[in-house]
């Protein structure tokens, strides 16, 4: 009997205890219904506040830019981005701290390259996700012309050390997961055609627009989106590892058309091609000239604190060196293209005069070594040489520039030695390297620095160069760099000049 | 083509850029450098040496930066001369005035320059090397009336004995002033237009070429 009444006991209160746990299951439940709306509740009360400080934000973005009356596209766009910039500054602190630390500190002049390359970093703020959208845009239009021709050999050396998504963020290498994901969600709008023919033939604004439009799916195959910058890192290896006649060579589409075709024929789709790839270029280079110049006035926008004369060029340094590092090779990979043949004409006088002396190139002989030997193993203007080879490293048209202002004041300081190595005996004269001593000297020094595509770099420097530097000894460099260039070019032909307007 | 450089957004100051023309013996480089001597400094000459030089002036309350690039008169290089040319505002034609065939060349210089720049270019024909009249062989009459057959001023100086340079430059500055101011009016004030015409596009040549000259003297 006992044992009977103990056993329903404890069955008794087992179906309690489940009992208990059921009520507090559901109690529980009640509770996180509960919360899960006075979450929602939240939510839109949030999202409502986020709305309204929009439209505060997009009035005063509309006060600021009232003066102006009537509203181009250029101009909606602009607002946008401001009010981009306003919500920013909101959610983040920095701007406010920074615009603080430059009105107490008005006379430090690093700070403004530390709050732009800063600014830089900030892969959120509008101004970097506007930098990056334009690269990418400039990116398409110069992939399926640089990626084209060239031969399809399956091992290429790949350098990842310049990934481009590496060189997105020289300056933080930390962040580089972060330009990764930042660069993936802009590359979903791409769609990058390997067709040549359609993206030349269509007018340029007809592209524009279809980018524009979004996501217009292109009837083209549509490179692997992924890949497609390493494809494009291939694609340089193999430019720089060819020689620019065979890299540019095109080998690709054009080979089924000359089989069956007269060369006349063949010349003129060469022909038609070089000036759809012009045309190409010139549209490229604009777009580059209006993307930096948004970039700036946004940045300035941004920071108003940055809209003095000085603060304006070093911010324009900043954004020129952010937008130019991964595009270089690209960039100039289609300015080769179009110089191909003057790339030709440089490389034929270079094979011919590579051991010419400096006198055979019009440099009077006081202002070189009378005996070559004994420099053993030397040459004249050889540190010049050097310090002009490296203009090809850079990535950005302002250390280009700089590169060959430095490679023109080495070449007077050797010429400046070699003179007063002939003129022992005498007191130093006053007469000084004028352009007459300075451009055979930098024809000999460009010859020997066996590089045709100095040709290509340079044309390429001559569209990028800031207006500010054209008068001034950044703009004589560059034209005289760009005389001796053309002089080696016209070498070969034995004294028969290029037109000069080929220069202008 | 070559506007005033003035400077549009920060006060008055010009900047100009004059190209410097002439055979190899006519002695523009000794020219250029005695102009641009400072005799409380030594350390006058430029990097680039004579090759460029710049000058800072101050003309009735104006300031003017001067940048002069020398060319090379050598023949070889003549094909090259208009990418020194363009966006000049003022050219210095030199010969020796004992060479008949130096006053040849700068004929061939000013109908290029013409042709290239028109008429907004400020030409000064200098007859160099006064100091040897004895041996003139380019006579003065025919220089001066050459001269202004094409609109262009006549001067006579002697790098040697440092005669005619200083004025030389400063007429030179001052007509550079007028165009530039006269440029400004014809433009109304279209201050703001730097911007949108700030680069010229400069791949196909058959395109007129509209670049202001350097119109920012903030930088540089």
């Amino acid at each position: 009997m006992i044992p009977k009444m103990f056993r329903r006991q404890v069955e008794l209160r087992a179906y309690w205890r489940k009992l208990k746990a059921f009520v507090k299951k559901l109690s529980l439940q009640r509770q996180m219904m509960e919360n899960l709306i006075i979450a929602k509740a939240r939510q839109d009360a949030l999202q409502r506040k986020m709305e309204e400080r929009r439209l505060r934000l997009q009035e005063e973005a509309n006060r600021r830019f009232a003066a102006s009356g009537a509203m181009t596209a250029e101009e909606q766009e602009q607002r946008t981005l401001y009010t981009n910039v306003l919500e920013y500054e909101q959610d983040h602190d920095w701007p406010k701290l920074w615009k603080a630390n430059m009105k107490e500190n008005p006379d430090d002049v690093t700070l403004v390259s530390r709050l732009v390359s800063y600014l830089l970093s900030r892969c959120d703020h509008p101004v970097v996700k506007l930098l990056r959208k334009h690269q990418y845009r400039v990116y398409n239009g110069l992939y399926p012309i640089v990626s084209k021709g060239l031969p399809q050999s399956p091992a290429v050396l790949l350098r990842p050390s310049r990934s481009t998504h590496n060189l997105l963020h020289p300056e933080t290498k930390r962040k580089s997961t972060n330009t990764v994901s930042s660069g993936q969600s802009f590359s979903t709008s791409l769609s990058l055609s390997p067709s040549l023919s359609h993206d030349l033939n269509t007018n340029y604004d007809d592209d524009d627009e279809e980018e524009e439009e979004g996501e217009e799916p292109h009837t083209q195959l549509t490179v692997d989106r992924e890949n497609s910058f390493e494809d494009l890192e291939q694609f340089l290896t193999q430019l720089d590892l060819a020689p620019p006649h065979d890299s540019t060579d095109d080998t690709g589409s054009d080979s089924e058309l000359t089989c069956d075709t007269s060369m006349l024929k063949e010349g003129h789709i060469q022909e038609l091609e070089m000036r759809a790839m012009k045309e190409h270029l010139k549209a490229i280079v604009k777009d580059i000239h209006i993307a930096i110049d948004q970039l700036l006035s946004l940045c300035l926008l941004s920071f108003e604190c940055l809209n003095t004369a000085s603060s304006k060029d070093l911010c324009l340094a900043s954004i020129e060196e952010a937008f130019f590092t991964p595009l270089w090779s690209a960039l100039v990979a289609l300015f080769r293209k179009v110089n191909r043949e003057r790339e030709q004409a440089f490389e034929t006088s270079m094979k011919l005069y590579q051991d010419a002396s400096p006198g055979v190139l019009g440099v009077p002989s006081k202002l070189f070594p009378p005996e070559p030997d004994t420099l053993q193993g030397s040459y004249p203007y050889k540190s010049a040489v050097q310090e002009l080879k490296l203009l090809v490293k850079d990535c950005c048209p302002q250390k280009k520039l700089e590169c060959i202002v430095r490679t023109l004041r080495v070449i007077c300081a050797c010429a400046e030695d070699y003179r007063c190595l002939h003129e022992v005996d005498s007191a130093p004269k006053t007469a000084a390297i004028g352009a007459d001593d300075l451009l055979p000297i930098l024809s000999f020094v460009a010859l020997r620095c066996q590089c045709p595509q100095l040709v290509s770099e340079c044309a390429a420097l001559e569209e990028f160069i800031h207006e500010g530097y054209l008068i001034g000894e950044e703009g004589y460099c560059l034209t005289s760099m760009q005389s001796a260039l053309a002089y080696i070019e016209s070498l070969h032909t034995g004294g028969t000049y290029l037109p000069a307007d080929k220069l202008i | 083509m070559a506007a005033g450089g003035a400077g549009g957004n920060s006060g008055k100051t010009y900047s100009f850029k004059v190209v410097l023309l002439g055979e190899g013996c006519v002695g523009k480089t000794s020219l250029v450098l005695r102009y641009c001597e400072n005799k409380f400094n030594d350390k006058h000459i430029t990097t680039l040496q004579a090759s460029f030089l710049t000058k800072k002036l101050n003309i009735t309350g104006k300031r003017v930066n001067l940048a002069i690039w020398d060319t090379a008169g050598q023949e070889r290089f003549h094909a090259l001369g208009p990418i020194y040319y363009r966006d000049s505002n003022g050219a210095v034609l030199v010969y020796d005035i004992t060479d008949e065939d130096s006053f040849q060349k700068v004929k061939n210089w000013v109908k290029e320059l013409r042709k290239m720049l028109g008429n907004e270019i400020c030409l000064c024909i200098v007859g160099n090397k006064i100091d040897l009249d004895k041996d003139r062989h380019v006579s003065v009459e025919e220089a001066e009336s050459y001269a202004e057959s094409v609109g262009a001023k006549h001067y006579h100086t002697s790098a040697k004995l440092n005669k005619g340079i200083e004025e030389l430059f400063l007429d030179l500055c001052k007509r550079m002033m007028e165009t530039a101011q006269a440029e400004e009016r014809l433009k109304g004030n279209g201050a703001s237009q730097s911007a949108s015409s700030r680069r010229g596009v400069q791949i196909v040549d058959d395109e007129p070429q509209a670049t202001p000259a350097g119109g920012c003297c903030s930088s540089g």
